[in-house]
């Protein structure tokens, strides 16, 4: 899936929040997004989900033009919060829920579920919780687990090593990771942490005051240093 | 930090949170009106002030007219109760405070003090003011007149107390509206049962006592409002810590899958979603069974009694079959508020979820019509007339209803009750209550003076039958104009989450 933003610009007040010319994410890239708290990057995902309204011009998956159709939404899964989850229903049954809305059988659900074991930890399955008992960092695993359940092509994960115990972190880097190399799927995952995002993403945008300003290359690791002095960590 | 610094802190703030709530400008028409019938009934009152003591002379004239009004002490709190339902409910958002070195209980007394302070207590004082000057004032002074008018508004802030104890009862669970209906049958029993009217003795002599300043009328009501002050704080302190810990469904014991559903696709999901909404959620939970409980209350009362007869027998008809629906989708997509970006990432889920919610309050009209069966048979009103208001209900009313999906932009909390509380009245949600229940009334006059009796329920049965037939169009169209606001009412969403 490719993801072409075209002249977008959106503005909260006089503050403006994304402000990007011309952008491409490539079929199959794995692309980490990184910038300081408040340089624009969940609304950027939340304009590509169509989630917001752009003040000016366009965010395109393939042909598909984001808030004209609702095409895209078959072959993208996504987690950016809480908000994402029904959290009066057990993860079973979101799983199960999310499933119908894609045409997956409840064995194909369960043949899935078995490859987010390690990641769920025995924590997650089986527990007779609703969603909204779990802890933060279990509902994130639950939003990270419903956006991948269904093999989409374009998966965009806002700050998925939030809340996750080292262990977790560790696994879903590998996960996402295999995930791109397996299926080709286009992955976006926006992330404070330098170390993970330098570890999966071969490509990584700088965000700052709503622009892309540095579209770097990350060939095993060399980003890591223009990061560390971009973000003054010593 | 006293208890009145952070009761004008919490009242700021307050103030704001209402200011600047993303619905504020879309809420300022419904505040205009708000200030409009507050201004009108205060005109009214006063008229009826003003009137009382000619008329209560004229008809007990052996009485001074206060002496009349004193016995009536009993009735205006019960009305006053029951008004206070139409009141906006204050915000008891305090969560932001727990935190704070403050004491809760004294948090707690800061939001009490709110409710007993707020300016709606002084409504009735529109009756009493020029009720107390034109009959007080030529016995007892002025004094007479100001101890009057402060016991009755002592009266009235514990009535405030009371009224906040049942509300806080019900917002737990919504059986709790049989304490208040319990409490006055009680009163009304005591009255008629037992010799000499002891409820009318004693408030008179309550506001005899008011007027001569006495000590212990005063000390009576101080009293009572120290039980249902000491009575909220411990059910705050009680429900506030319940509701902090989340206990009652970290473990559930059984978890209910409805999956006969399962056979009517997409929408059958949603059917589930929406039965899981309904039984998993205390706030909706709690409007379900209010709306059922009215429903099925309004309805016995007609099928098996004589209270309600003539006209009401029709407006009461055409009120339970839409009340359900009224309570249920009123509020529509304002839980969905909750989880409306995980809703709006999948393909056309909401178009699913209306369809689901329509379904369901179709099957709900089953019940009134069941029920309404009795007084069919009893000769009370015609299979026509019953048939012909549950087809126009679930066709024109259910459409009309429904039109909130795209309007609604304000996100209702599934389970907090004692920490949060929205306001979430909007200009377009009353117009479509107004609507649901005088519309079916006002349409069905308008096609008997066309059509006669008969003639008018045949048409509004094609009416309904109409909207039915038609609703998979409706639907889409309305889920396209959702889709249309849906910028909007997604930002205003999260903004109130």
């Amino acid at each position: 899936m490719t993801i072409t933003i075209n002249n977008l610009k959106k503005c909260f007040g006089s503050k403006v929040a994304v402000d990007i010319d011309n952008y491409e994410v490539h079929s199959g890239d794995l692309l980490g997004l990184v910038g300081n708290n408040g340089a624009g990057k969940t609304t950027l995902f939340r304009c590509i989900l169509d989630l917001l309204k752009a003040d000016e011009g366009s965010v395109m998956i393939n042909e598909f033009c984001v808030s004209e159709t609702e095409e895209w939404k078959h072959f993208t899964g996504s987690h950016i919060d809480e908000g994402f989850l029904i959290d009066y229903l057990t993860p079973e049954e979101y799983f199960d829920l999310l499933g119908k809305f894609y045409g997956l059988t409840k064995e194909v659900i369960a043949e899935r579920l078995t490859k987010f074991e390690r990641f769920m930890g025995g924590e997650i399955m089986g527990q007779k919780k609703y969603i909204r008992n779990f802890s933060a960092g279990n509902k994130q695993k639950i939003g990270i687990v419903s956006a991948l359940l269904h093999h989409p092509q374009l998966v965009i994960l806002d700050e998925p090593f939030n809340f996750l115990d080292p262990s977790s972190q560790s696994i879903i880097k590998h996960l996402l990771k295999e995930y791109n190399q397996e299926t080709g799927a286009t992955i976006l995952v926006s992330s404070h942490n330098l170390n993970h995002t330098v570890d999966i993403c071969p490509r990584i945008a700088l965000m700052e005051s709503g622009k892309i300003i540095r579209d770097i290359q990350n060939i095993e690791g060399s980003a890591e240093k223009e990061l560390e002095d971009y973000f003054n960590v010593e | 930090m006293n208890l009145l610094t952070l009761y004008r802190i919490i009242d700021k703030n307050k103030n704001k949170e209402e200011r600047r709530n993303p619905s504020f400008d879309s809420n300022r028409v419904v505040k205009f009106l708000g200030y409009f019938m507050v201004v009108y009934f205060a005109a009214f009152f006063v008229f009826l002030g003003v009137m009382f003591p000619a008329m209560f002379r004229e008809i007990v004239p052996g009485m001074e007219p206060y002496h009349i009004m004193n016995q009536g002490f009993a009735y205006l709190l019960m009305l006053d109760f029951l008004s206070r339902f139409l009141y906006p409910s204050l915000s008891k958002d305090m969560k932001p405070y727990l935190l704070l070195p403050v004491r809760k209980s004294q948090l707690v007394s800061a939001f009490l003090l709110r409710t007993g302070l707020r300016l709606m207590n002084l409504m009735w004082m529109f009756i009493f003011v020029p009720f107390a000057a034109l009959t007080l004032f030529k016995f007892f002074g002025i004094g007479g007149i100001l101890m009057y008018l402060i016991g009755i508004w002592l009266l009235i802030v514990m009535n405030s107390l009371w009224y906040q104890l049942c509300r806080t009862l019900i917002a737990e669970s919504p059986w709790a509206y049989f304490l208040p209906v319990a409490v006055f049958a009680v009163l009304l029993l005591a009255e008629f049962a037992l010799p000499g009217l002891p409820i009318s003795r004693f408030t008179m002599e309550l506001g005899e006592g008011f007027i001569m300043g006495e000590a212990w009328a005063f000390a009576a009501v101080l009293a009572g409002i120290a039980l249902f002050y000491v009575a909220n704080l411990a059910l705050y302190g009680k429900y506030l810590y319940l509701e902090l810990s989340r206990h009652n469904d970290t473990q559930v014991k059984h978890v209910r899958e409805y999956r006969f559903l399962e056979k009517f696709g997409e929408v059958g999901e949603y059917l589930k979603l929406e039965l899981k909404l309904d039984t998993r959620n205390k706030v909706p939970r709690n409007q379900l069974v209010m709306g059922l409980i009215f429903m099925i209350g309004f309805t016995a009362a007609i099928a098996y009694t004589n209270i309600y007869d003539g006209f009401m027998t029709h407006y009461i008809c055409v009120y339970n079959f839409a009340v359900f629906a009224v309570m249920n989708l009123g509020q529509i997509m304002s839980f969905e508020g909750n989880y409306i970006d995980g809703l709006m990432t999948r393909k056309e889920s909401v178009y699913s979820l209306i369809c689901a919610k329509y379904y369901l309050n179709l099957i709900v009209l089953v019940i009134p019509f069941l029920m309404f069966l009795v007084p069919v048979f009893n000769g009370k009103m015609t299979l026509l007339m019953i048939v012909s208001l549950m087809t126009f209900t679930a066709g024109f009313v259910m459409w009309m209803i429904l039109q909130l999906t795209a309007f609604n932009k304000t996100t209702v909390p599934l389970n907090v009750t004692m920490t949060r509380s929205k306001k979430t009245n909007s200009l377009p949600q009353m117009i479509v209550v107004m609507g649901a229940f005088g519309l079916p009334l006002l349409i069905e006059s308008g096609l008997k003076v066309l059509f006669g009796t008969d003639g008018a329920f045949i048409a509004m049965l094609l009416i309904g039958l109409g909207f039915i037939i038609s609703h998979r169009w409706w639907l889409k169209r309305i889920y396209r104009r959702f889709m249309k606001r849906r910028y909007e009412n997604m930002e205003s969403f999260r903004a109130c989450r």
